[in-house]
């Protein structure tokens, strides 16, 4: 069998491996190779590679999956997984074929990395698992995977599909088409399941929570053959939507954006209508966000209400809410954009206060906003109002002096709709008078200190002390003295 | 058109311009108030759907932002003109069905009429400084509606109501792109994307 090496950037150069998951048996104490595929963002998000011997999981898994090893270390399935399905933390081996094929396995699966690799004697330099100090995957291991992918697609044989169930619902499981006293073993992502939880060769499951969803797998016997292969979503039926219409942008149009109010635990789709009297109008679903969609108007000042309705479905059920609005109604511009406050030099008790239309508002000199601001100063509760009916700046001329105050704008069509969310908040202080220095006496304090450190004053000397309190003409005899001492020690020294 | 470029007509233009925003804006508060007690009197559901009944002006229009400044003072006489008509005739209905016991709805109607009417003299006078000069009237009024039931005439009023309510927003806004530009300009004003 011929072989090929690899050079990945996580481990260096890998060992031989055969380059064809053929139908003979393993030449050495392992069959196997190394799967050492970096995760990427199709497959989660950690970049971590794992290694290991694929030989323990001689199981037929999904089509485009790939033979996940049983490593602890890993969240999510041990088994096959499929394209989005697989966990942030999930990885991926390499599939290794059926053992009818004529493969054996050496190890079966373990419960961690350590003892599959014990068991199955794992050369040092190539033990399992292990962080990727180079995220960029190695191109031979790569198109490995890809070699393997289409193997699985050209060779799987097993039904497998997706099953979902309702919360709290009884669920039974047969074994593809085996018949009801087969022997099976069945396995839920990857771990044996016992026989109480079985009925001849169904699997019965009572009472389903949301932590039994997984991937199901059914084996025949001893050869191990599978049979069956079912991921199970447990779910419930969808509650009715959160529907919201706004037109943040008058007059070009409206948009919607929907929620569900509580998770359903299984994928749903959505689909929303808009009608306006007979007319049927497109709405536009946005990239980003996925919940959302926008309609362009076609008309302007129209009496007709606009009937929007949004149908949520998933594999358990349906719901739907509707909407029904006039064009006016739902105009609510954003929030004034660049709001800025500052202090008016010389004026302690002004604020001066300027913004800028939101910039989706198309058109604010044909559909100018009015605004309204408020402030208050952050000691305080109470706000201050103020309603202006055009112009993107004010002055406040009553604040309190010194204090800081918050601010906050919000703006609304002169004629229609409603008010805007409160912008950013700013904070500013109006302007104070700078305190002025105090510099004569200390500086003289300082110097008489300084000048007589040779010098001892007499004993009938009085040394001037600030906080003596004895009054201005006895402060300017103790400066004179002050400064006759000052002159007196510079002649000593 | 000499005479509309003049600086004095700008003037005047500009003023008419803002003072019909005035009124305008006016008509529109009261017109919704009057809506208020026009269904309560008549003992209809605010909620009610009227389609389209002939002879009241709609003022759902496509592709607003593409209308020239003539276009608009046109359509806006037109149907100023066709609400005074409307106005009067509910005002003749309603004394003829309450006569002087009507002490709230009468008068509001009385009211709104003259509002209109003093917004159709303003819309007149505006189009007289783009010297284009106002239609005659003969021409644009509608024809004599045929005799409704009474139930029909309330559903009417009201239909008559809502679309005032909604040309007076619209007027605001056509008067508003007019004081834009100019008089005499007659130029297409329009969004940077058409509507």
């Amino acid at each position: 069998m011929s072989s090929q090496s690899c050079v990945h950037p996580c481990f260096g150069e890998l060992p031989a491996r055969p380059d064809e998951f053929a139908r003979s048996a393993p030449a050495g104490p392992g069959f196997g190779f190394i799967s050492s595929i970096p995760m990427d963002h199709k497959w989660g998000s950690s970049p971590r590679c794992w290694r290991g011997w694929c030989s323990a999981h001689l199981r037929r898994s999904l089509l485009l999956s790939f033979s996940v090893i049983g490593f602890d270390g890993c969240l999510g399935e041990k088994e096959g997984r499929a394209g989005t399905d697989v966990p942030n933390d999930g990885w991926c081996g390499l599939k290794l074929p059926d053992p009818s094929d004529g493969v054996q396995p050496i190890v079966g699966n373990q419960k961690n990395p350590r003892d599959f690799d014990d068991k199955l004697g794992t050369p040092p330099g190539l033990r399992t698992g292990g962080e990727m100090a180079n995220p960029v995957p190695s191109a031979c291991c790569v198109v490995l995977a890809a070699v393997v992918v289409v193997y699985a697609q050209r060779h799987s044989q097993q039904d497998s599909h997706i099953q979902y169930e309702r919360v709290g619902a009884d669920v039974t499981m047969k074994c593809g088409s085996m018949d009801w006293d087969a022997a099976v073993t069945w396995t839920a992502n990857g771990t044996d399941i016992d026989d109480s939880h079985l009925n001849g060769s169904y699997l019965i499951l009572k009472n389903v929570d949301l932590t039994q969803s997984g991937q199901y797998s059914c084996y025949e016997g001893s050869s191990w053959h599978l049979k069956y292969q079912t991921y199970l979503r447990v779910g419930v039926p969808p509650k009715e939507p959160v529907l919201m219409c706004r037109s943040n942008n008058y007059p070009k149009g409206f948009y919607c954006s929907w929620h569900l109010p509580s998770p359903t635990y299984i994928p749903n789709s959505f689909n929303i209508s808009v009608i306006h009297g007979t007319r049927e109008m497109v709405c536009e679903k946005d990239i980003f966000p996925k919940n959302r969609c926008h309609i362009r108007y076609l008309q302007l000042f129209s009496t007709v209400k606009y009937k929007v309705t949004l149908t949520v479905t998933n594999a358990l059920g349906k719901n739907s809410t509707t909407l029904t609005f006039d064009e006016f109604a739902i105009v609510k511009p954003d929030p004034p954009e660049s709001v800025v406050a500052k202090p008016v030099p010389n004026n302690p008790r002004r604020l001066e206060v300027s913004w800028q239309n939101p910039s989706s508002w198309p058109d604010p000199e044909s559909f100018p906003l009015k605004f309204f601001l408020r402030y208050r100063p952050l000691i305080l509760d109470q706000w201050q109002h103020v309603e202006l009916s055009d112009g993107t700046s004010h002055t406040i001329t009553d604040a309190y002096a010194g204090k800081e105050y918050i601010i906050q704008v919000a703006a609304k069509d002169n004629d229609i709709g409603t008010w805007s969310d409160w912008s950013v908040a700013v904070h500013a202080t109006p302007w104070t008078e700078e305190p002025k220095h105090l510099t004569t006496e200390v500086q003289i304090t300082e110097t008489t200190s300084t000048s007589t450190s040779s010098f001892m004053p007499p004993p009938t000397t009085k040394i001037c002390d600030k906080g003596a309190g004895v009054g201005s003409g006895a402060v300017a005899v103790c400066w004179t003295a002050g400064l006759v001492l000052a002159a007196y020690g510079v002649l000593f020294i | 058109m000499a005479a509309a470029d003049t600086p004095s007509a700008t003037l005047r233009h500009h003023d008419l311009c803002s003072r019909g925003i005035r009124l305008a804006r006016k008509m529109r508060s009261d017109v919704t108030d009057l809506l208020d007690i026009y269904v309560e009197r008549q003992g209809l559901d605010a909620s009610i759907s009227v389609a389209a009944v002939d002879g009241v002006p709609t003022a759902a229009v496509e592709r607003w932002a593409e209308q020239t400044g003539t276009q608009r003072l046109l359509d806006n006489l037109a149907a100023y003109r066709a609400f005074r008509t409307l106005l009067a005739q509910m005002l003749e209905e309603q004394r003829e069905l309450l006569g002087d016991t009507d002490a709230e709805l009468g008068p509001a109607l009385a009211a709104m009429l003259l509002q209109v009417s003093a917004f159709v003299y303003h819309l007149e006078e505006l189009l007289e400084l783009e010297s284009r000069g106002a239609p005659a009237e003969e021409g644009s009024e509608p024809p004599a509606p045929p005799r409704l039931s009474l139930f029909e005439q309330k559903l009417r009023g009201l239909r008559v109501l809502r679309e005032l309510a909604q040309w007076a927003v619209r007027s605001v806004r056509d008067l508003r792109q007019l004081s834009k530009h100019g008089p005499g300009s007659g130029a297409a004003l329009g969004l940077p994307e058409s509507q």
